[in-house]
């Protein structure tokens, strides 16, 4: 299957001189296209350092990052921008939608950054929402819906441009179990319906169960790295 | 359009704030605009009773003339500088000049006598609508004089009155005749006021068998062009020995005061769209500031530097639209009014005021037209631009991880 992100010999040093804290050390890491994984440790384990190296977010101290084929490592501002708009959605734990704008004009906004015409981008967004469950909500802002909501709302804006990879960074973290579980449901299916590919960093344990490919981190390291009966079964 | 609503949203985030610096630059705009519009009427008014009484747009002369004016420095071919005038649709009207005496009754006073042709005076300049007292020449006026008006006041004399000429004529001898008082001028310029005595240019010619001598040509296009294109109009008519000029040349000093009250406008504009641009930036800066969250997202979702400054900056300019509109609206309803009931400056003085020999009407009125409109609000929005790019530029260059982090 084809490789949609690909790290090779990645670190991640903050700080100078004695305070040098190691955030990634070394870390290689191939996630095939229509994957659903998990990235999964303890707290500063450095899983969202990884997701933020694989968006160009954030620059590895060593190493190469690929993202379809594409060495994000050696990319310019401009061009890494452009990456994350036409590959790469983004779930954030706080939702982060846009007070002013709607749910719909949330959802919307990648695609009119990438200069769709309105009326496709009615068509998709209408659609999209209908399929995250928020038909009939277009017009709310996000301090008129719920947590779960918002997240519907952030996920619908992830994967409005067809996104290669879509990278959640605790996408369950501030909504109760019964949301999570709903919310972890839509990302099911949008992955096998949209073929989108996955990568969650998260805590939760029902994401991990859910994940067909479960990478644990621990100390800026990958310590397991395989499908959850793999690990279970190396327990 | 889409963008337009984001901005009008977003700039209405903090209301108060914005609605202060709406405020403030509304008020700005229409400051300026009305001190435009008072300093356009002032300028208008002075460049108008300059050049529309009696100077022109420009005037020829024998080249020494305005150095020695004496009665033998005329001007060659003056038929011909008419008739180039008459072609090019510039009113033109031939003067003479020369000095003499003029008495009433027990009082004498020295007088520059005007030899003027009424009909081209009335079509070419406003003096003859001057009046303060009396009618102006008629064409065909054979021995009445108009004075200036504190000719008159010195010589105590009032319309119907007789006046004694006593000149030197062109040929030596002496020259003398009776005039009758016509009519008095209102007050024009130091020159007319107190020496100029109007007569036909025939009485002239007779008085001081001048043989036809015209002295300036005095021309006037009612801007239809400027005063170079009717000195370049007239000039291949002008001898060598003559010389045409524009008023700028023939009246320096008002020249430099109109530039000296454009360069004040300039610097009085420049302070206070510099306040007013100040104000905006504060503003969008506090604006970017609380938002430093919402620009990394917006990094991060794929949003280009170039992407967040346009946004930052449409918002300053919806903001600058709004402001500069309610402040069109006020500031050309106040220099309307302005217009309409112009300020009495003789409240302040003796109501004669002038400079540079030009009198100022001392009614200022505020005169309203597209420049003195559009100049401030242009000027505006593009000030409040200017003044959105610093926070903007420091938004699109936001790291996004530290700006999705900021707390």
């Amino acid at each position: 299957m084809k490789t949609i992100v690909k790290m090779e010999n990645v670190s991640k040093d903050y700080g100078q001189g004695d305070v040098v804290v190691h955030a990634l050390r070394g870390v290689n890491l191939e996630i095939a296209k229509g994957d659903f994984a998990a990235l999964a440790g303890p707290s500063g384990s450095g899983k969202t350092t990884l997701l933020n190296m694989i968006s160009g977010l954030d620059k590895p101290s060593a190493g190469k990052v690929w993202v379809d084929e594409a060495e994000v490592t050696a990319m310019g501002r401009t061009a890494k921008s452009r990456l994350r708009l036409n590959r790469i959605g983004f779930v954030f734990q706080a939702y982060n939608l846009i007070p002013v704008l709607t749910a719909y004009e949330n959802a919307e906004y990648v695609l009119m950054l990438q200069g769709v015409a309105a009326k496709e981008r009615k068509q998709k967004v209408m659609d999209l929402l209908k399929q995250v469950g928020l038909a009939g909500m277009e017009k709310r802002f996000p301090r008129e819906l719920s947590g779960g909501q918002q997240q519907r709302v952030a996920i619908a804006r992830a994967i409005a441009a067809e996104p290669a990879l879509v990278l959640a960074d605790e996408p369950t973290a501030n909504v109760d179990s019964a949301t999570a579980a709903a919310l972890l449901d839509l990302m099911v299916q949008l992955n096998e319906e949209r073929q989108a590919t996955f990568l969650f960093s998260t805590h939760d344990q029902n994401v991990m169960d859910r994940s067909r490919r479960l990478i644990l981190f621990k100390d800026g390291r990958i310590d397991q790295n395989g499908t959850p009966a793999e690990l279970q079964a190396n327990k | 359009m889409t963008f337009l609503l984001h901005a009008w949203r977003n700039i209405w985030r903090n209301g108060k704030r914005t609605a202060i610096t709406v405020v403030a630059v509304t008020l700005t705009t229409a400051v300026l605009i009305v001190t435009l519009s008072l300093m356009r009427g002032f300028g208008d008014d002075m460049v108008h009773n300059a050049t529309r009484l009696v100077v022109g747009d420009a005037q020829v002369h024998e080249a020494d003339y305005r150095l020695d004016r004496s009665i033998y420095k005329s001007i060659a071919n003056p038929d011909g500088i008419l008739q180039a005038a008459q072609k090019a649709g510039i009113d033109a009207a031939p003067r003479s000049f020369s000095f003499g005496l003029v008495s009433s009754g027990h009082k004498s006073a020295g007088a520059m006598f005007w030899g003027v042709s009424p009909a081209a005076e009335k079509t070419a300049f406003e003096l003859a609508k001057e009046m303060f007292e009396g009618s102006y020449l008629s064409d065909q006026a054979a021995g009445q004089v108009v004075l200036g008006r504190k000719l008159a006041k010195s010589l105590h004399a009032q319309v119907g009155a007789e006046i004694v000429a006593v000149v030197q004529a062109a040929d030596g001898s002496l020259g003398n005749e009776l005039f009758q008082v016509i009519g008095i001028l209102k007050l024009a310029g130091e020159e007319i006021d107190r020496g100029a005595a109007i007569i036909h240019r025939q009485d002239f010619d007779s008085l001081f068998v001048s043989g036809g001598r015209v002295h300036e040509i005095a021309l006037n296009a009612w801007d239809r062009m400027s005063p170079e294109q009717v000195v370049a109009k007239v000039s291949p008519a002008v001898s060598e020995a003559s010389v045409a000029q524009t008023w700028r040349e023939l009246m320096p000093q008002l020249a430099s005061m109109v530039d000296m009250m454009d360069a004040a406008l300039a610097i009085f504009g420049f302070i206070f769209f510099l306040a007013a641009g100040l104000g905006v930036m504060n503003t969008m800066l506090m604006a970017t500031y609380e938002r430093i969250r919402e620009f990394g997202i917006l990094k991060a979702i794929g949003a280009s530097p170039w992407r967040i400054l346009r946004d930052i900056s449409t918002e300053a300019f919806v903001m600058s639209v709004i402001s500069t509109s309610l402040g069109a609206i006020i500031g050309v309803a106040a220099s309307l009014y302005l217009e309409a009931h112009p300020i009495d400056l003789s409240v302040f003085g003796s109501g004669d005021m002038s400079f540079s020999g030009v009198v100022f009407n001392p009614l200022w009125r505020a005169t309203v037209d597209q420049q003195t409109v559009v100049v401030p609000v242009v000027v505006m929005w593009i000030v409040c631009v200017l003044a959105s790019l610093y926070p903007a530029t420091k938004a699109a260059r936001l790291d996004p991880i530290r700006a999705i982090n900021h707390v």
